[in-house]
This record gives C-alpha cells, sequence and structure tokens, in this order.
C-alpha cells in the first residue's frame, strides 16, 4: 500500500465492543419505562379484502386493555409510504397483503393484550388474491391500489444504440430466463420501538431499532401532523438491519407515536419472530429475460433486457431499488446496444423493499450466469469472456456514462481472483472431471410413469457423488444513492478543553461498525489516539437530515463530513499554535500520537495542552462537517445519463462440491476481491466480506420463503434457513485499493458488493461441477436433482 | 399460578415468586433486568437467549420458570470477572462483533465448550456455536476469537 | 407465547405415577421441553389442551444407566448430550450416538431426552431410525405395574404412540449387539448446521464369508412414522453382497416408501434420494466387510 497513515487502514477495535459482550448494550427492548404500557397489533386474516366491519365489543371492557388504537385516532397522514403514500398505518378500508394491521390494542400486559386479539370480529368483503406479478398487469386483474388506476409501480427503460441491428449483426443470439426469490433481512434483533411524549404532549420522542432515524421522524411527523422539530428520533443499539428496519420501523414507530399521545404514556411495540416475518418487507423476486448477441471471438454486440419485479401490496423502496437494476442491468461490461425495460408491479404478496444490494443481486446473478453460458457457448473460459468485454478506463456504460472520473478497476479485481484462486487449472480440471455427468443425475418428470424408481444405471456411486466446481462473478456499483437521491451528510465534531472529543453523524450506527470508521477518520487527521474520540449515537434533535444510511454510502459520504469536520477543527487548533509559538505565517505541523510539532521539534505541545489553549481563548470548539456529493443526472425517458458520480468493482470466486445424488451443495472456499477505494480499518471491512458472503450464499442455496395465496409458509428460523457456521468453509478477502479522488483518502463502498457477487459465483461453480445451468433461486436440494421448484403443501415443523 | 423459585443466579443465591408460563429468559431480563440475554426467535432456534444451567449451554427460551428450580445459571453478565473474560477480549480483538445482539448467546455457547474441553478443534467449535445465528459476521471472526483463547 | 398453565415438578417416579393416574387427562409429561415448549409457544393444535405440566426431568430413576448380560438399559430421561458422553453407549451403539450427535444444537442436546424423542414421534425424529435397528424396547410404567413394549410397536402414527394417560416411558432397552455387526447412519439436512432431517437412514449388517446373514435398515423422514423395512432385509439376508444386490434392495426401498406414503408433493425429489442414500449407504458399509468387492 503506497498510502501512509497512522491508523487507517490498520485493525481496530469497535468502539461499541465493550459495552457488547459484557451484555451491557442497550437494545431497545432492553429499555424500560415504569409507566410503561405494550401495543399488540391486531392484524388481517385475509389477504384481499374491503373491510366491512371492524367490532371490538368481545374486549372492550377488558380490563387489560388501556386503549384501542386505531385510523381514526391518526391526527395526520393516513398513508405513508418513502415514494408513494400508498401503505396504511393502520388498515381502514383495504387490506392488500397478510401482513396488513387494522388495529393496535394497548395496555400494561403484554401477554395478556395477546390473549384478546383473536376475539376481534373483522367482517370482511374478499377480493380476488393477485399473487403472480406477471398477471398484475393484465386488464382483468384486481387493483390493488385503485386509485392509482394501475398495478404498475414503475416502468424504467433504457435505450442505447440499437439493438436489432446489433442481434442482426451478431454470430450468436441466445435467450435466458432466471428468477430469484423472496430473502428475509433476518436479522437477529425482531423490529422493538418505545415512542413517550414531550412533557405536556409537546412532541413525542421514539427510541427503536431504526435503521434511518430522520425518515422515521419524517413518518412521525406526517402521521402526527405536527412540525419535525417536534419528533425526535434516538436510536437504540441496532440489532442488524440490512436495510430491512427501514419502512416496518417508521410505520412502527407512527403506531406507537400516535398511542403515546393518546394515553399519555410510553408505549413500547415488540415484535415476535413470526410478526416480523409476517410484517416487514423483503427482497424483490425478479424474473429476467435477457437475450445477448455475440460473436465468435466473445465480444457482445447487443443485449435485450426484460426485468419484472414483485413489489407486492406496496411501492416502498420499489422504485429506487429497481432503477439501481436498470443502470446495472448490462454488468460491468462495455455493450454497443442495450434496451432495457425493468417494471415493477404491485401484487398482493408480501411487498418488497430494500435489501443489503438493492436490485443488485439479482441482476447480477442472471447477468453473470449469462456470461458464463456465452463462455459455455463459444467453449472459451469465463475469464476470457469477462476480459474480453469488461470495462476499462473510458468505457460507455450503457446508461451511456463515460467512465474516466476514477480508477475502473475491472480487470485489476478480476485477476487478483483469477490468480489467488488459480481459476483456469481448477476449472479445466474439474470441467475434463465432470464431463461425464453433464446433468444425467437429473431426475426428470416421465420418471414418475415408473413411480421415481431409478434405473440400474442411475445409482451412482459413494466417490463419485460429490463433484467439485468453481465459478467467479464480477460486478460494477454505482456507490452512494446516485440520481436517486439529494446526497449529503453532515458530522458534527466537539473538542473538550481536555482533549477528548464527541463525534456524530446524522448517518446511523447499523452494527456495521460505523461508530469506529468515523472515530478512526477523526483520530487519523487529528493524530490523536482513538480512545480519546467519544461517539454520541444518533438523535435526530442534535444532528442534521443527512439521508439514509443505504447504499453503503456511510463511510464515503459519513466518512467525507467527519473528515471535513475534523480538517475544520485542526485549522483552528493550528491558528491556537501559532499563536502560542509566534508564529506569524501558515506552516507545516505533524498531528501525531497526541503531539503537534513544529520543524525539527523544538516546538511542540500536546494535544490536550492545545484543546485547553483554544478553550481559555475563546475559540470556537465545535464544528459540523458537510461532505455533498457530486452532481449526477439522469433522464427517465431514454434510461441515459451520468447515474453515479462514482464506481466500486469487485469478483468473487467460489468453490463448491455438490452432492449429485441428494443436491446438496457444500460451499468450500469464496475468494472476495472488493476494489472499495481507501479501506479504513481492516477488521471492520474484512467483516463485512464475511458477512455479506455469507448472506450472498444462503440468498443462492438456502433461503427460500413461500408466499401461498399471499401468506408467507416460513416465520421463523426453523423454516427459513438462513447459514450457520458449518454451511461455508472458507472466505479469504482480498482489497485492491484502487485511486479515488471521493471520499475520505478515497474510501468508497463495501457493504453490498460484498453481497451482491456471491450468488452467481456459486451457481457459475455448480455449473462447473455438475454441467448443469441452474437459473433459478435459490439452487435448493430440489432443485439441484428436479431442475425445478418442489412447493410443500404442508410445512408443518418436521412434516415428511 | 405462582411459583416460589430458588437458584443460584450468576453465583448468588436469588428467590422470586412467578407464574408457571414464564420462561428462564422472561425472569432474567423482567425481574433481574439482566438484558444482555436477548430473544431472537422464542423457539430454540437463533441461541441469542443463550445461558448456562448447571454448566450446560441451554436456550433460555425453552427453559419454563419451574425447571430452573434448584439449579445455576450463569449470564453474560456473570461472565466478566475483575475485568473482561479472555474470550470476550478475544471477541473484541478479532472483530467478532457487529451489530452484537447474538453476541453474548454466542459467548455464552463458546463459554460452556471451554468448560468442557479445553483445547477443542476447529469442528468441535463450530458444533458448539452452530445453534447461535449471527446475521453479520458470517461466523469467521468469532471462530477466530475461540481459537485465540484456546492458544 | 406460552399458555397459562400449572407446572408440577415430580419429586419421584412413584410421585410421577401418582399423579399420572388421576384420571383427569389433562397432565402432559414435560422432559427437557424442546417439543412442547416450542409447540405451545407456536400455537401448535397438538399442544393445545394443555393446563398442566408435569416435570420429571430431574428424576435420576430416569437416567440410569445399566448394562445387563445380554442388553443396555439407557434411562429415557438422559439427554442426548449425557447419551453421547457415555463411552459405554458410545461403544455398544455407535450408531445411536451418531444419530444423537445430529440432533438440533449443542443447547438443544443438553434438554432434549431420547425418551422425548420417542414419546413426541416426529416423522424426523433422528434417534428413532438406529433405535429401530438395534431392535430397541421401551420400559413403560403405571401405577399398576411395568411392561416392555418394541419399539416399532410402540410408534403408532406420527406425532402418536401407544402410551397411556397413566403410563411413562423409563426406560429404553437395547439388546446387546454382536461386534461383526457393522452399519453407519446417514442424514440428509436442507443445511449442515442444526438442519432437521430431509431423510435419515440407518443400517447394520453381518456378513459372514461375503453371504448377509443380518440385515437392518430403517429410515427417519422418509415415511410418516420411523420404520424398519423388514421386506428390504428380508430380500437381503442369505445373499451374497454384491453390487446388484445393493442396486435392487435400494430400489426396493423407493417402492415401500410410495406404498406407505403413496405420491406426495415431494415423491419426485424423496423417491429417488432415498434410493440414492440408501444404495451409498449400503456400498460404503459393505466395503468394510474385509474383502467385500461390492463395485
Amino acid at each position: 500500500m503506497s498510502k501512509k497513515f497512522s491508523i487507517v487502514g490498520k485493525e481496530v477495535i469497535r468502539q461499541d465492543g465493550y459495552a457488547k459482550v459484557t451484555g451491557s448494550a442497550k437494545f431497545a427492548d432492553d429499555i424500560i419505562f415504569t409507566d410503561m404500557l405494550f401495543g399488540v397489533m391486531v392484524r388481517t386474516h385475509v389477504v384481499h379484502a374491503l373491510i366491512k366491519n371492524i367490532d371490538f365489543s368481545a374486549i372492550e371492557n377488558n380490563p387489560a386493555l388501556t386503549t384501542i388504537i386505531t385510523a381514526e385516532d391518526i391526527p395526520g397522514a393516513k398513508k405513508v409510504g418513502p415514494i408513494k403514500k400508498d401503505q396504511p398505518v393502520f388498515c381502514y378500508d383495504k387490506v392488500v397483503t397478510s401482513g396488513d394491521v387494522l388495529a393496535m390494542l394497548v395496555g400494561k400486559d403484554e401477554s395478556e393484550l395477546r390473549k384478546l386479539v383473536d376475539n376481534v370480529k373483522i367482517e370482511y368483503n374478499e377480493l380476488p388474491v393477485v399473487t403472480d406479478p406477471e398477471n398484475a398487469l393484465n386488464d382483468n386483474t384486481p387493483l390493488i391500489h385503485p386509485e392509482n388506476k394501475t398495478n404498475l409501480i414503475n416502468h424504467y427503460p433504457l435505450l442505447k444504440g440499437d439493438v436489432k441491428k446489433g442481434f442482426a449483426e451478431s454470430d450468436y443470439v441466445i435467450e435466458r430466463r432466471y428468477t430469484t426469490s423472496y430473502q428475509e433481512h433476518a436479522y437477529i434483533e425482531p423490529e422493538t420501538v418505545i415512542a413517550y411524549p414531550f412533557e405536556g404532549n409537546n412532541g413525542i420522542k421514539v427510541i427503536g431499532s431504526i435503521q434511518n432515524p430522520y425518515t422515521a421522524r419524517r413518518v412521525v411527523s406526517e402521521v402526527m401532523g405536527i412540525p419535525l422539530a417536534d419528533v425526535r428520533i434516538e436510536q437504540a443499539e441496532l440489532g442488524g438491519s440490512f436495510g430491512g428496519k427501514d419502512d416496518t420501523m417508521n410505520i412502527l414507530a407512527a403506531r406507537a407515536a400516535v398511542a403515546a399521545l393518546k394515553t399519555g404514556q410510553p408505549i413500547k411495540i415488540k415484535f415476535g419472530r413470526e410478526e416480523s416475518i409476517i410484517e416487514s418487507y423483503k427482497r424483490h423476486p425478479y424474473r429476467l429475460n435477457y437475450k445477448v448477441g455475440f460473436n465468435s471471438d466473445g465480444k457482445i454486440k447487443a443485449m435485450k433486457i426484460d426485468i419484472l419485479a414483485d413489489g407486492g401490496a406496496y411501492a416502498s423502496m420499489s422504485p429506487f431499488a429497481t432503477w439501481r437494476t436498470v443502470v446495472q442491468a448490462t454488468g460491468p461490461y462495455e455493450i454497443e446496444n442495450v434496451e432495457t425495460n425493468v417494471n415493477a408491479v404491485y401484487t398482493n404478496n408480501p411487498y418488497t423493499g430494500a435489501m443489503r444490494g438493492f436490485g443488485s443481486p439479482q441482476p447480477i446473478f442472471a447477468q453473470e450466469s449469462l456470461m458464463d453460458e456465452i463462455a459455455a457457448e463459444l467453449n472459451i473460459s469465463p475469464l476470457k469472456v469477462r476480459t474480453i468485454n469488461g470495462f476499462k478506463a473510458g468505457s460507455i456504460t450503457a446508461s451511456g456514462q463515460k467512465l474516466d472520473e476514477h480508477e475502473v478497476s475491472f480487470n485489476k479485481v478480476l485477476e487478483k481472483a483469477g490468480a489467488e484462486s488459480c481459476f483456469n487449472v481448477k476449472w479445466n480440471k474439474y470441467r475434463k472431471e465432470n464431463n461425464k455427468i453433464d446433468g444425467n443425475f437429473i431426475i426428470k418428470e416421465k420418471q414418475k410413469s415408473n413411480n421415481f424408481i431409478l434405473n440400474e444405471n442411475q445409482f451412482i456411486d459413494p466417490e463419485n457423488t460429490w463433484r467439485r466446481g468453481i465459478g467467479l462473478s464480477v460486478s460494477f456499483r454505482g456507490c452512494s444513492l446516485g440520481a436517486e437521491g439529494i446526497d449529503a451528510v453532515t458530522a458534527y465534531l466537539s473538542l473538550q478543553p481536555d482533549g477528548s472529543i464527541h463525534l456524530s453523524c446524522g448517518l446511523a450506527e447499523n452494527g456495521q461498525g460505523l461508530r469506529t470508521t468515523f472515530s478512526i477518520i477523526v483520530s487519523e487527521v487529528l493524530g490523536i489516539p482513538i480512545e480519546d474520540v467519544h461517539y454520541l449515537n444518533l438523535d435526530t434533535g442534535h444532528n442534521s437530515d443527512s439521508g439514509p444510511t443505504v447504499a453503503s454510502r456511510s463511510t464515503l459520504m459519513g466518512g467525507g463530513a467527519v473528515q471535513n469536520a475534523s480538517s475544520i477543527l485542526k485549522e483552528r487548533l493550528k491558528k491556537v499554535f501559532y499563536k502560542y509559538w509566534n508564529i506569524n505565517k501558515d506552516c507545516n505541523l505533524i498531528f501525531n500520537s497526541g503531539l503537534i510539532t513544529y520543524g525539527n521539534g523544538n516546538k511542540k505541545i500536546t494535544f490536550k495542552e492545545l484543546c485547553s489553549l483554544a478553550y481559555n481563548d475563546d475559540s470556537n470548539m465545535s464544528t459540523l462537517g458537510l461532505y455533498a456529493g457530486p452532481k449526477v443526472d439522469w433522464d427517465e425517458e431514454s434510461g441515459q445519463g451520468n447515474a453515479y458520480f462514482t464506481y466500486v468493482y469487485g469478483c468473487q470466486v467460489a468453490e463448491v462440491s455438490v452432492n449429485i445424488s441428494t443436491g446438496e451443495v457444500y460451499v468450500n472456499k469464496v475468494i472476495a476481491v472488493h476494489d472499495a477505494g481507501t479501506v479504513i480499518n481492516l477488521l471492520g471491512s474484512e467483516g463485512q466480506v464475511y458477512g455479506g458472503v455469507t448472506q450472498g450464499a444462503g440468498f443462492c442455496l438456502w433461503e427460500e420463503l413461500n408466499s401461498e395465496e399471499g401468506k408467507i409458509k416460513e416465520l421463523n428460523f426453523d423454516q427459513y434457513l438462513i447459514p450457520t457456521c458449518k454451511d461455508i468453509d472458507e472466505i479469504k478477502p482480498f482489497f485492491v485499493e484502487g485511486n479515488e479522488k471521493y471520499g475520505p483518502w478515497g474510501a468508497k463502498s463495501l457493504g453490498e458488493p460484498t453481497l451482491e457477487l456471491t450468488s452467481a459465483a456459486i451457481a457459475n461453480a455448480i455449473f462447473n461441477a455438475t454441467g448443469v445451468r441452474y437459473r433459478n433461486l435459490p439452487i435448493n436440494l430440489e432443485e439441484i436433482i428436479l431442475l425445478r421448484k418442489l412447493r410443500p403443501d404442508n410445512l408443518k415443523r418436521g412434516s415428511a | 399460578m405462582s411459583h416460589k423459585i430458588e437458584f443460584i443466579l450468576n453465583g448468588k443465591s436469588v428467590c422470586i415468586n412467578t407464574n408457571a408460563n414464564r420462561r428462564l429468559l422472561d425472569i432474567l431480563r423482567e425481574e433481574f433486568q439482566l438484558t444482555g440475554t436477548k430473544e431472537g426467535c422464542s423457539i430454540g432456534e437463533c441461541g441469542a437467549c443463550t445461558v448456562l444451567m448447571n454448566n450446560k449451554a441451554v436456550n433460555s427460551c425453552l427453559v419454563l420458570a419451574g425447571q430452573v428450580n434448584g439449579s445455576e445459571i450463569l449470564t453474560i453478565e456473570g461472565v466478566a470477572k475483575n475485568g473482561l473474560h479472555k474470550l470476550q477480549e478475544n471477541f473484541l480483538m478479532a472483530g467478532a462483533i457487529q451489530c452484537g445482539f447474538c453476541t453474548p448467546g454466542v459467548i455464552m455457547s463458546s463459554y460452556a465448550l471451554l468448560l468442557e474441553n479445553s483445547n477443542p478443534t476447529e469442528e468441535e467449535i463450530k458444533e458448539a456455536i452452530a445453534g447461535n445465528l449471527c446475521r453479520c459476521t458470517g461466523y469467521k471472526q468469532i471462530i477466530k476469537a475461540i481459537k485465540d483463547t484456546i492458544s | 407465547m406460552i399458555p397459562d398453565l400449572e407446572y408440577i415438578r415430580a419429586i419421584d417416579l412413584n410421585d410421577t405415577l401418582k399423579i399420572l393416574d388421576v384420571k383427569n387427562g389433562k397432565v402432559k409429561v414435560l422432559a427437557g421441553g424442546t417439543d412442547i415448549i416450542t409447540g405451545l409457544q407456536q400455537g401448535f393444535s397438538r399442544f393445545a389442551k394443555i393446563y398442566k405440566l408435569l416435570d420429571i426431568a430431574q428424576l435420576n430413576e430416569l437416567k440410569s444407566i445399566s448394562i445387563n448380560e445380554d442388553s443396555f438399559e439407557i434411562g429415557a430421561g438422559l439427554t442426548f448430550s449425557e447419551i453421547i458422553a457415555n463411552n459405554n453407549i458410545a461403544t455398544a451403539y455407535p450408531l445411536l450416538v451418531k444419530a444423537a450427535s445430529t440432533i438440533g444444537s449443542v443447547q438443544i442436546r443438553n434438554r432434549a431426552t431420547i425418551g422425548g424423542n420417542i414419546i413426541n414421534n416426529a416423522p424426523c425424529a433422528d434417534s428413532l431410525s438406529p433405535l429401530l435397528v438395534y431392535d430397541a424396547s421401551v420400559r413403560i410404567q403405571s401405577n399398576k405395574g411395568a411392561k416392555e413394549v418394541l419399539l416399532k410397536d410402540f410408534l403408532s402414527e406420527a406425532y402418536r404412540t401407544n402410551l397411556e394417560q397413566n403410563e411413562i416411558v423409563t426406560h429404553i432397552i437395547l439388546p446387546k449387539i454382536l461386534k461383526t455387526y457393522i452399519g453407519d447412519f446417514y442424514k440428509l439436512g436442507r443445511r449442515r448446521g442444526v438442519a432437521i432431517s430431509r431423510l435419515s437412514l440407518t443400517v447394520l449388517i453381518k456378513c459372514e464369508k461375503q453371504i448377509i446373514e443380518d440385515l437392518r435398515i430403517a429410515g427417519g423422514a422418509v415415511t410418516p412414522v420411523a420404520m424398519r423395512f423388514t421386506n428390504i432385509e428380508e430380500m437381503g439376508i442369505g445373499k451374497k453382497v454384491s453390487n446388484k444386490l445393493l442396486i435392487s434392495l435400494s430400489q426396493e426401498i423407493g417402492r415401500k416408501v410410495l406404498k406407505v406414503t403413496g405420491l406426495r408433493w415431494s415423491s419426485a425429489y424423496k423417491l429417488p434420494v432415498v434410493q440414492q442414500s440408501l444404495y451409498q449407504l449400503l456400498v460404503n458399509v459393505c466395503k468394510k466387510l474385509n474383502g467385500t468387492n461390492v463395485a
């Protein structure tokens, strides 16, 4: 590494670690108020219906009940949403999905309240349930939100060149269809929120496991009909989010707030796991149709892509998530002629929104599988087909953006991953070993005629049943929000007279280690021990709205703001230093190891003393730092524009073992090479890779939600299977650290790239192992053996 | 019906009266404000509520009040004595923590393992924490932290 | 949410039997609780209408292990962790220990008892197929006395046994197995850690000069109740070990499972995979037989 740092890039221990290893860290459910009441949801029993009547008479006089909250208690907006205001806080005219809530019972004893829920009588006029997104736009399909007059949430076209001409000029044209499934965030902490009124009912305070406190504030303010400044959101320690504690939490915050102002008491809402899975949004299932034209030398001439995203019952983040899809759907390849259409539609399925990756894991699974399919057609190596088409400095993306503002490290990550994994050698070796299998283990539907009794030649010797394979995938990813939103962050830094420091930022700790990353930046700029930086928890009353903590933007944007704040205070301290040593001009001071030194070291002062001097000199000891992203642009009609101001590149190689008798896939090794720019905290960065790869492997192999007639069947961790420590053997992170002009010392994004690549790498490795191309996620036991999904009719625990 | 329950909690004798349908998890969190023990799934699948009962790791969501009577319970709050336990230190050093919600449970499972087996293999470490789901870390740094504690 | 209920802690076995003898029909015996408490929590119908739990987990009478001349008696109240840790059981009944160590997580195995696994009789219960292969019996006790019933006759249908309201299972009796038997246990789950069985198989075989003298096969999670495949065993006994034989035995398990379960949603996957798994298990076991050539 050429960059010289004292702490940046080292392994730094988490600031919040001590509290977390001793059990003293306060998550929302660990916070208790003496006169606290609980809120328990009354949920719909049906999926799609008009509400005729809600009858509480059976419980109204129950002593356990303090009050009942319904839509009628809402003083302000009855419907909310980040983009389209289509989601009711409490349903009043219609229910549109199985997680919908009609009322909240409030009382002292949560378990007593839960007993009452079933006694609320709800009358419905049931409507047909729309479950297939392919039918959502048909003329005779019922409208989920009739006021919208369509079930279309959004449509993004993108046009570059002339695909017709491109296909005509291609030696080969192939068409492939891929599908992906829901993914549940599966944060281990279920949703919890507490709201209480300020003295005299002047406003409301909310504490909760909230990913984006400023978004929650906006929602509470809208629902209560009170100014933003009358709402204060404080983030409790957040037990995992991954994009998931946004809309759901904002609505819970609003429900608690309504009840808190009505009763004048603190209200806690705490979800159990089943409630969490029923009501919270998921990752969008996608249907992806790719048509690609290419020449015999491997050069891609044209690509036509049609993508359909199941948005479920509410728009939520669909318009933003699918926008990222349209920008990145062709992958990190320069293609002359592109036509992409991405539609997100309403159905009565569970709604879908933000989840780590945010509209990228699905197209990357398809696109990077497709690259290997092209390689297979041409009988060339997966590395070669990518090298031929991959982005270089100055390449033009599908949206017409010229990549000349950052280091395009496509080749760097690809070469590193190829070398570290001995990709070509292993890929050829496995292909030779597995050549004879070529899918002949697949059980065809026609074997039903002999009741699936295997022929003699179908039995596989145990020594041949485990097949090895290796596969890779590459991606580029736009950093931060891009043209989808306002992109500026502030950080607050305050020097204390004894040299200790308060730091906070408008972005939120989600467990990813943002506090530590930001503290490192302060420590680096001011040359002080990181222990002297005291991170303040996010309270919307103490900071300014910096947008959401999403899009892997915290290190880049928040880190930039922290660096800016640190530099401002550094300049002020320099002036105090000059005054103290009677220096008349700006000169080079070294801030290092808690000491500020000038020249050969004869003029120096400790950081502590300098802060004390500054304080006694009536200096301004605090500042806000700002980091604003450069302008980006997008034309909705043509899908052309400079979508993001910079990009990151990554390449993952997966090695797998596939049991061709049972369909088990075991992940032996994942090599993850990422250019996330400068690494700020090595320990935290490696943690992001381990965690992201593991979630990506889960998305590919094990995690499955079946929505049957709009109802989810896998409601807890006995059936929704996330990876355990035994499911992935080895993960090896590598950081190539390309040059970058934005962000603190060129630090960019890492959290999401780590997840988005894994499923395609694994699918490609499975192909190498079996000769079978699996195009439908998750690639579970049945998919491997049958090349199709089996839909269970009974998912009860332990059913055979 | 209220039951009198006596047990040893983090080395001290305690006694409470409680309903039969309350779980050890509820008792720890609500009666003793030991909120380091977390509830993640309520059905023994996630391990966030893991505590030691008579030196064995158990899911405290699957232990009813009455079953606690006469037993010895150790929670995350009782692990650090005169400073952090070596496991806790190594969790910090290895970066084995992200959101931290699963951390107390994983530490308790690891603690129980080391009580039984002072020199476990990597496979034995994985087996010991397989019942603790972590969605953030991908487990690698957790396994390293436990290994570092042995050597 | 766990409903309101009454909890009684049994003082000893006699006390237990007395309480059970009171004919109110609403007392549910509680041992480790890993099935009952999760079932109550999730509101499963088979745990509805439970008002009283009788806790027997602490009864030493149910935790004894005695080694007799021709059998082992294992207390039904032993947890799977206790069974795994017991060297005598591991030496005599390695397949039971192998199966036990795949059950749930450490936390579950520290609570769940072998008696509980039998009484709950889930289709996917992992201890059942090795127990069946070992010809296990259960000792049942009530105020009227004790009796022993073969496990295969005790398991009636999924989640049901022939246990009467006033009875409890105190011990599992395992006949001694000659050292000349070899076998294996196989379990397939959806993931490696803490998996519920998609299927499990146990095989035990005794061969003399490549002639199968005894063959025992049992499966879990392939039929509604774990069962011995006696017709397949009979097909093999007396025959010479050959690849052809193992294939025909394996095809037969497909036919048998189909006969028991009928064609259902999972058949397209389960039927081929159970055949394949049995075949591979048999091949691997036979490879351990001296000089047996199954290729």
